[in-house]
């Protein structure tokens, strides 16, 4: 391999206001090689590798490329430097062609016509020199994700990049589609470009990295290459002296777990389906229960019916047809406002459209839909004392950054405000939980604490809907997996046959194996 | 020190309103530091003044909470004026209908009824709003154009009083006008009502869940919805709410300062009351000071025209101007950061 850096980083520094993203960092891109940009959610990842690609100014530091100090001014001029970056959320025009999708905002050869034959040609021998099967012709939103993915690896190859950045690659796809990926990029490798793979996964880094760096907090913690690295060299690269792995729960293996499927049944979703107002078919035919104690997790490519089932069952939407029942009681026609008195807790999706009040204070955000309950308030009267007690508790206990209970929503970052819609779930007595994303842009020690924390509850009965993309964080803390496919349950697997590859297949809407799926409990 | 912080802003933007203004009355040929000495001591310099000015304090308070009532779930309602008009009709229905019932009854029965009618008018929009999904500024405004028909209607019908020049109703019974807190000079009760509403206005929505979901719903409607908020309920509640408070200023004008019902009893107080709640920036807290501060430029503006010649509607500038600037100063907050 060629030991010569193609790109590199000194001396990186950036602040956003007041915070320091950035300190001191130092990075280096060897020619022909993958490496991994490994670290958690908050550690500066994305925001070092998007001041490469142009897309945020440094405070101070410098940018070599071969060897060269070079200034980077916007994504245009790092694409003509040749360096090409592929975000988390792909910037892609839904209903253009895969070709259309590709040479937008690019020279083409006849820029009057939409006849991109010549350019058609082009992109068919990059696609046959690195491997990638794409239908040029076929709509962007007919695409699964993986595909997705390869044609915004296309375009950047299509513009001639040198280096490809790749911002959490994975996050979207299931694992067969994962596995794809890597082949690519070691053709990529092989072809004579060389690969930023920016993840928070350690196991990904280790199956196709070449050389890992690890960032922490803003600064460099270790660089190494792959023989050297092990597990748990990189897991405390990553989350730092501060956390005791022994006690957590997303490195420690965990023994069989306890049956629950015997236990008392806390809901019941019986035939539950959901017609959208255009008369497509939201959910469909949805059966399950989830009995007292229980992790019951949601696998599922984003959008295939999940958000629905949630609010269906939360009572945001009201079911089509079909019943639910919380224990012995149907509760189909109860309100939202009544399901949250009798114990259903809920942490939305979109944590900022449907959780979050910007405009009022943290005080207010915490105890919202949980208003009218004590100690909160009696007889429709608001006790601000206790309302301001339990806030500062969960402040302290869930590590909320904020100057208060009095301090205007609007000016928490991401990451807390999911520790505001996660202290104001678990701050309630409730008998069930359903979350959408529960641990998005959280470190991971945060991710960990989460994770215990619904551990705890559920040793004591809560049972709980976990709706993730993340598989890993499924496998992690559930009991049973349900995989959603178009709105329907395609499976449900419980965990001593939980299986990556086999929930791959299922999410990716292929015809179900014989053995491993029953449906029901 | 986070106080003056926040307050800063609107101090400087009514500096500069003022500044502005000045500009203007100084192109005029006047002198604007004379008009500014007469504009702002003839509230304090007589205790006719102070009335005169607590007189305006009351229904532009009512028509302020009018509006911001409303705009704390995040609807607009610009129909504080057809509101007030048909409470200003209640109140005098029943203050005609029923001149002889004691004066203990009747003033009452004539405020509810100002309030009973004003929430009615209002509930028309809010109705709409809630059943169909109209737009609520549409509404509002077009029947503030009812309204205008419907005085003139009661004003010039049978109850009309043949020895005014102006549209107006006969008087109501003696029984039902307000009673006076000070005699010399006339202040009615109408000021402890409008003190009233104000407190129980901030009580509500500060104190009770139900002004806890009026308020998050008009922070996020959406997440208030999924965290089991009636929203659309909340709608309803905070038009009715407003359109009561708005019928309320009507009847008091009825039954306190007119004693009948006049074409034009609203004057300018609706307009100025959507002023006073958009520099108040919505908050119901806010809005008796701001009024009262605009009662005060209001009851000088007339003193400035009788001593110094200057026009009334130079103060009408001024306060265009102050939330004018007031409104650029949140633009330019907005842009810091």
């Amino acid at each position: 391999m060629d030991q010569s850096a193609i790109l590199e980083m000194r001396g990186v520094n950036k602040t956003f206001d007041k915070v320091t993203a950035l300190s001191n960092v130092d990075f280096e891109l060897k020619q022909n090689e993958i490496l991994g940009l490994l670290g958690g959610n908050g550690a500066g990842k994305t925001t070092l590798m998007n001041i490469l690609f142009g897309l945020y100014k440094m405070d101070s530091g410098k940018v070599l490329l071969n060897g060269q100090p070079v200034t980077i001014t916007s994504p245009r001029d790092a694409l003509q430097k040749g360096i090409g970056m592929v975000h988390q959320h792909f910037l892609q025009i839904n209903n253009f062609t895969v070709i259309e999708n590709i040479v937008l905002g690019s020279k083409v050869s006849r820029p009057l016509s939409a006849d991109y034959r010549k350019e058609e040609e082009v992109v068919q021998k990059l696609c046959a020199q690195f491997g990638l099967e794409i239908d040029l012709s076929a709509r962007i939103e007919t695409l699964p994700m993986g595909t997705r993915q390869k044609v915004e690896i296309l375009k950047a190859l299509y513009r001639g990049v040198k280096v490809l950045i790749l911002d959490e690659p994975t996050t979207n796809l299931i694992p067969q589609e994962v596995d794809s990926l890597f082949q690519t990029l070691k053709i990529m490798v092989k072809e004579g470009l060389s690969i930023v793979f920016i993840t928070h996964k350690l196991r990904e880094v280790l199956s196709v990295c070449d050389r890992i760096s690890v960032l922490r907090e803003g600064k460099n913690v270790i660089s190494l290459t792959r023989k050297d690295a092990s597990d748990d060299m990189l897991v405390r690269a990553m989350v730092g002296e501060g956390m005791d792995l022994e006690k957590s729960v997303i490195f420690t293996q965990e023994k069989m777990r306890e049956q629950k499927t015997n236990r008392p049944i806390i809901l019941k979703v019986k035939g539950v389906s959901k017609i959208n107002p255009d008369k497509t078919q939201a959910i469909t035919d949805i059966d399950f229960s989830i009995h007292e104690g229980e992790v019951f997790g949601v696998a599922g490519v984003a959008g295939n019916g999940q958000r629905d089932l949630a609010e269906v069952i939360m009572g945001i939407q009201a079911a089509s047809s079909g019943s639910l029942y919380l224990g012995e009681d149907e509760i189909t026609t109860a309100d939202t406002k009544a399901r949250i008195s009798r114990g259903f807790v809920y942490i939305p999706e979109d944590r900022l459209a449907d959780g979050f009040l910007n405009k009022v204070s943290v005080a207010y955000n915490l105890i919202l839909g949980y208003h009218h309950l004590e100690p909160y308030s009696k007889n429709g009267i608001i006790n601000w004392k206790n309302v301001k007690n339990s806030s500062k508790e969960m402040i302290t206990e869930y590590s909320i950054k904020t100057t208060g209970p009095e301090e205007i929503g609007g000016n928490l970052s991401g990451g807390n405000i999911q520790r505001v819609m996660i202290a104001r779930a678990f701050s309630q007595k409730s008998k069930l939980l359903i979350a959408h994303n529960l641990t998005r842009g959280l470190d991971i020690p945060s991710m960990d604490f989460v994770y215990k924390k619904v551990k705890e509850q559920a040793a004591t009965g809560m049972a709980s809907l976990v709706i993730s993309e993340d598989l890993d964080e499924l496998l992690l803390i559930c009991d049973r997996i349900a995989v959603m496919y178009r709105g329907k349950i395609v499976g449900i697997l419980s965990r001593e046959k939980f299986e990556k590859y086999e929930i791959g297949r299922l999410m990716s809407g292929y015809e179900q194996s014989s053995e491993e799926t029953g449906k029901g409990n | 020190m986070a106080q003056v912080k926040k307050f800063l802003p609107y101090f400087i933007a009514i500096i500069a309103a003022f500044l502005a203004a000045g500009i203007f009355i100084a192109a005029l040929g006047f002198n604007p530091l004379k008009a500014y000495e007469t504009i702002f001591s003839t509230s304090f310099r007589t205790p006719n003044g102070f009335i005169q000015t607590l007189i305006k304090w009351v229904p532009l308070t009512l028509l302020a909470l009018a509006f911001t009532v409303p705009l704390s779930s995040g609807k607009f309602n610009i129909g504080a004026e057809g509101q007030m008009i048909v409470g200003g009709i209640g109140a005098a229905a029943v203050g005609i209908l029923f001149p002889d019932l004691p004066p203990g009854l009747l003033v009452p029965l004539i405020i509810l009824a100002g309030m009973l009618a004003g929430s009615l008018w209002g509930l028309i929009s809010a109705w709409l709003l809630y059943q169909f999904n109209i737009n609520e500024i549409l509404t509002t405004v077009l029947l503030n154009f009812v309204s205008f028909a419907l005085i003139d209607y009661v004003a010039t019908g049978p109850w009309r009083d043949p020895a005014a020049g102006h549209p107006t109703t006969i008087a109501i019974g003696d029984n039902g006008f307000l009673p006076m807190l000070i005699q010399q000079p006339p202040l009615n009760i109408g000021v402890l009502l409008a003190l009233v509403a104000t407190i129980l206005v901030y009580l509500y929505t500060n104190k009770t869940t139900a002004g806890y979901e009026l308020v998050v719903t008009g922070a996020n409607p959406r997440a208030s919805k999924v965290h089991g908020i009636n929203i659309r309920q909340m709608f309803l509640f905070s038009m009715v709410i407003g359109a009561a408070l708005a019928g309320l200023s009507g009847a008091i004008e009825v039954s306190g300062t007119h004693h009948r019902l006049i074409e034009g009893l609203h004057s300018n107080f609706p307009t100025l009351g959507l002023i006073i709640g958009l520099i108040a920036r919505g908050k119901n807290q806010a809005v008796p000071f701001v009024a009262f501060f605009i009662a005060i430029l209001e009851v000088g503006a007339s003193a400035m025209q009788r001593t110094l010649l200057i026009p009334v509607q130079v103060v009408l500038i001024m306060e265009a101007l102050i939330l004018i600037f007031i409104l650029l100063s949140d633009l330019i907050r907005r842009r810091q950061k």
